[in-house]
């Protein structure tokens, strides 16, 4: 089996808490936090502004990003980790997973297969709506009960509603068809709900695809650390969110929220609403179950703007409506995931700043850069420090550690994504809901033709410069003024050296063989043993 | 109460440990920022010279100028030119030389040499403006750098006179002679080193001038003077910046020349100002150039060292600006013939004497042009650098 080299299947937890490690976290937060003031402090100085509406613009998406960091960096001090209780006997529970049309059948048989082999008691219930016979004949295989769902509006969330009206379990797991559970799932969930005010526990949501290429490995890097200490410590403040896969709900719950939130950040819609209602929530950092991550640009990036216009429909219309019944942290931290994808119009601003002074001559600051690499230095220090120390509270250390630059090339080349995604919110457009394609298609993403335009205004760009400089430069200005042009060229050739890796994956994802990763899990290879390797 | 009390220190020793972790990072940042600093003026020069190299740049004006730039880099040559260099200040050069150009153009000449000014101090740009003569050098002049004693833009943590004394410029040159401030000194000692072509430096002009700098004998005893500015002069030949010409350049007004003096070994040339303020304030009248350094001259032409017009200027309030300049020409080139250079002074906009701003600058006026143009002496020496 091709995955055990990873050892994906594995159960798996994140480490514990100590008093020590606390302690190391505090003491590197306040340091983080003390050198975003002296920057702060620093930044805002009347002699460093440039061109004044710029230079506002410029200072909001910087201090908007830094404040979103530090409220981070401080929810990290509440970290927390549930303790796993053993599962009470009895309880009635339902799992739903959901098919539709073109989604391969193969996968079906994995998925079902793998949730017969749950050991705690269960019904598994196949919602589809492909009016294929053969997802029919897979469900019954494999012990499921087969749910014919068709014509039902609200997409996967309208099925699932549908379902809780013809079924009477008590708790529904809803798991994505790509997810492969292990056995022991139920058992290290089900506890939580003896507690009667827990209305849902979410669990980590991993990968055994991620070696098979760059975007698959950068895309499953972007959550490493959000399954790991940052849903930790929303846990802390009792704001931990439900991500749809792998996420086991109390069916009162459920329904005091009139049934699972409908749209394209469903599941965020279905937490913030269950929250409102005075529910608690668990996150419980475990591996029990693995599921796909896109394999190329083209599904990720679909993914992502699903998602950036989602959330943006929560920040718009979800929060407000739900605002009384959250606490200030819950609010807080829907807020901050709600402007998440605004980072598109941050890197945007990034990229575009020199370009502004190479064509036109104008500066948003004016600061010396010596005493702003000064300044920013401590700041990138400590969050680098405070990035990989949380890290020890990843799910699987071994294999998720790292500075995960491929995740930082896939978020550098994803701004017109996070743009589009912004921008259709703005203006309330809608996308059609997409699934997030469950095996790779072979194709150029549409978005990747953005960052080719890129790259190419920063070639000519270049070429002007060149010519500019070697023609039409007074002789007298030439010292004076070749440090500075020539450091602009470098600034804005920073995303355009980072995003190539993107048109790498590009290329990639046009060469990726169209494979079937389920193909390979041997089931009976899934161990849910305590001790780790 | 035994739980809070540890929950309180707890959380103290977490946030304190975390402060003493961000002021490491902060001083750290702060000892490096001198060194970075001359990383990235380094940096800088390098970007110039690989963006000359391989954009392949026509260097016109230093081509223009071969008869002069052939002489340049003669340090002995320097010290005793045989034609008359002609320089200017213009303020109006922060980011481009091009006000300089447009001047010579219109005066159908090459400067030999452009003045800059820089003050004493720990802040970014009071640090050896390596750029700026370099950027004079790959002109194809001579950069002549008047670098002033101001010694209260000092960081008090880092120099212990400026933490001592209320007012750092009273007995400020002792200081300097004492080596307070060689830190800084051999800071800029090591870059004229390193910039390595000969190079003007007019150290603490208008030393003997009560009512204008603190480096004046209000503030300071004569002997100071002498002994700060000997002081400077060995660390910088100690440092290897033995290619600094150094301009003694004491005020016209009062002849008490030689309590300043700091000796022929540490004096390469004297420098004189010649500023005409016209009737611009109740001190002052039309004084011709004769009035302004005929005394001063017969008494520093003594000296044996080759004298400079550091600046020659005069207001247009008073008096006929065109004939004073073709009146200063042609006495430079007739009666005074120490003088080997003449620095005009150029500045749109001078507030460190009234409290109005004053414009010493002629470009527009094109009488002072052409009386200018008319009397400057070395016109074999431009015609053969012109052609």
């Amino acid at each position: 089996m091709k995955g055990n080299r990873h050892n994906y299947w594995q159960f798996r937890e994140s480490a514990s808490i100590s008093d020590t490690s606390r302690f190391i976290t505090g003491v590197l937060v306040s340091c983080g936090v003390l050198s975003v003031a002296s920057l702060f402090d620093w930044w805002f100085r009347e002699v460093h502004i440039g061109n004044i509406t710029l230079y506002l613009i410029l200072s909001v998406i910087l201090w908007w990003g830094l404040f979103r960091l530090t409220i981070q960096w401080i929810s990290y001090l509440k970290i927390k980790k549930p303790e796993i209780k053993p599962a009470p006997k009895d309880l009635k529970v339902a799992i739903f997973t959901t098919s539709s049309p073109g989604e391969p059948l193969s996968m079906f048989e994995k998925t079902l297969e793998a949730c017969n082999n749950i050991t705690y008691p269960h019904t598994t219930y196949l919602l589809d709506d492909t009016r294929d016979p053969e997802f029919t004949r897979v469900a019954e295989k494999h012990n499921a009960v087969w749910l014919e769902l068709v014509d039902i509006p609200g997409a996967k969330a309208g099925k699932i509603n549908e379902a809780l009206k013809r079924v009477k379990e008590d708790f529904i797991l809803i798991l994505d068809p790509d997810h492969i559970p292990f056995p022991c799932f139920l058992d290290k969930v089900l506890g939580f709900f003896e507690d009667s005010k827990v209305g849902y526990v979410q669990v980590s949501q991993a990968y055994y695809n991620q070696h098979l290429s760059f975007t698959a490995r950068g895309a499953a890097e972007q959550t490493y650390n959000f399954y790991g200490p940052t849903q930790m410590s929303l846990y802390g403040f009792n704001s931990s969110v439900a991500i749809g896969a792998n996420c086991t709900f109390r069916r009162a719950a459920l329904e005091s929220a009139g049934g699972h939130g409908v749209g394209l950040a469903e599941d965020l819609v279905t937490a913030i609403r269950i929250h409102a209602k005075g529910w608690k929530s668990i996150y419980s950092p475990v591996i029990v179950s693995r599921g796909l991550v896109p394999e190329e640009l083209g599904s990720f990036s679909k993914q992502q703007l699903k998602w950036a216009r989602g959330v943006h429909e929560v920040l718009f219309d979800e929060l407000p409506a739900n605002r009384k019944g959250l606490s200030f942290w819950q609010r807080l931290s829907y807020f901050t995931i709600g402007t998440y994808y605004l980072n598109g119009l941050t890197l945007f601003l990034f990229i575009i700043i020199p370009y502004l002074f190479i064509w036109f001559g104008v500066l948003p600051a004016k600061m010396n850069f010596i005493d702003f690499i000064i300044r920013w230095l401590p700041v990138g220090i400590s969050g680098l420090a405070i990035y990989l120390y949380v890290q020890r509270w990843l799910c699987h250390p071994e294999q998720e550690r790292g500075i995960h630059w491929r995740g930082m090339v896939l978020k550098f080349a994803s701004w017109p994504v996070y743009l589009l995604g912004f921008l259709l919110s703005l203006f309330n457009r809608e996308i059609p809901y997409i699934p997030t394609a469950k095996k790779a298609v072979r194709g150029f993403s549409p978005y990747i033709y953005a960052i080719i335009f890129q790259q190419l205004l920063f070639l000519l760009t270049l070429v002007v410069v060149v010519i500019k400089r070697k023609y039409f430069t007074q002789e007298a200005s030439m010292a004076l003024s070749s440090g500075f042009v020539w450091g602009m060229v470098a600034f804005a050739s920073i995303p355009v050296v980072i995003s190539t890796g993107a048109i790498y994956a590009a290329f990639e994802s046009l060469r990726i063989k169209t494979k079937e990763p389920w193909a390979d899990v041997d089931l009976n290879k899934i161990s849910c043993d305590e001790k780790t390797d | 109460m035994k739980k809070q009390i540890k929950r309180v220190s707890v959380f103290l020793l977490t946030a304190g440990l975390g402060a003493a972790l961000f002021l490491l990072l902060a001083y750290a940042g702060k000892g490096t920022s001198g060194p970075f600093e001359s990383l990235f003026s380094s940096l800088n020069s390098g970007i110039v010279t690989i963006e000359k190299q391989i954009l392949n740049i026509q260097q016109k004006r230093l081509n223009s100028m071969n008869v002069f730039v052939k002489e340049r880099d003669n340090t002995q040559w320097l010290k005793s030119p045989d034609f008359t260099l002609y320089g200017v200040y213009d303020d109006l050069t922060a980011e481009t030389y091009e006000p300089v150009i447009q001047l010579e153009d219109s005066l159908k000449t090459k400067f030999p040499l452009i003045q800059i000014y820089t003050a004493w101090g720990s802040k970014r740009e009071q640090v050896f403006p390596f750029l700026r003569v370099q950027a004079i050098y790959d002109l194809g002049s001579i950069p002549v750098v008047t670098w002033e004693p101001w010694l209260n833009d000092f960081d008090p943590q880092r120099y212990n006179w400026i933490k001592e004394s209320e007012d750092p410029n009273k007995n400020g040159l002792s200081a300097i002679a004492r080596g307070d401030f060689d830190n800084y000194i051999d800071n800029w000692a090591g870059a004229a080193a390193r910039f390595g072509h000969p190079l003007f430096l007019r150290l603490g002009h208008e030393m003997n001038d009560p009512y204008r700098y603190p480096w004046g004998p209000q503030n300071n005893d004569p002997k100071d003077f002498i002994a700060a500015w000997r002081h400077i002069v060995e660390r910088f030949r100690f440092a290897g910046a033995n290619n600094v010409i150094w301009i003694w350049s004491p005020h016209p007004g009062y002849l008490d020349f030689d309590m300043y003096y700091p000796g022929d070994n540490y004096v390469d040339w004297i420098g004189l100002t010649a500023l005409n303020y016209g009737t611009v304030a109740t001190w002052s009248r039309w004084w011709t150039f004769r009035e302004v350094v005929n005394e001063s001259y017969t008494i520093l032409s003594e000296y044996s060292k080759p004298i400079m017009i550091s600046e020659l200027g005069s207001l247009n309030v008073g008096g006929e600006r065109d004939l004073w300049f073709g009146d200063a020409l042609k006495l430079i080139h007739g009666e005074y013939s120490a003088v080997k250079a003449v620095l005009f002074f150029h500045v749109n906009s001078d507030i460190t004497v009234t409290y109005k701003s004053l414009d010493w600058s002629f470009k527009g006026d094109s009488s002072v042009i052409s009386e200018i143009k008319k009397n400057l002496k070395s016109v074999e020496f431009i015609n053969e650098i012109v052609q």
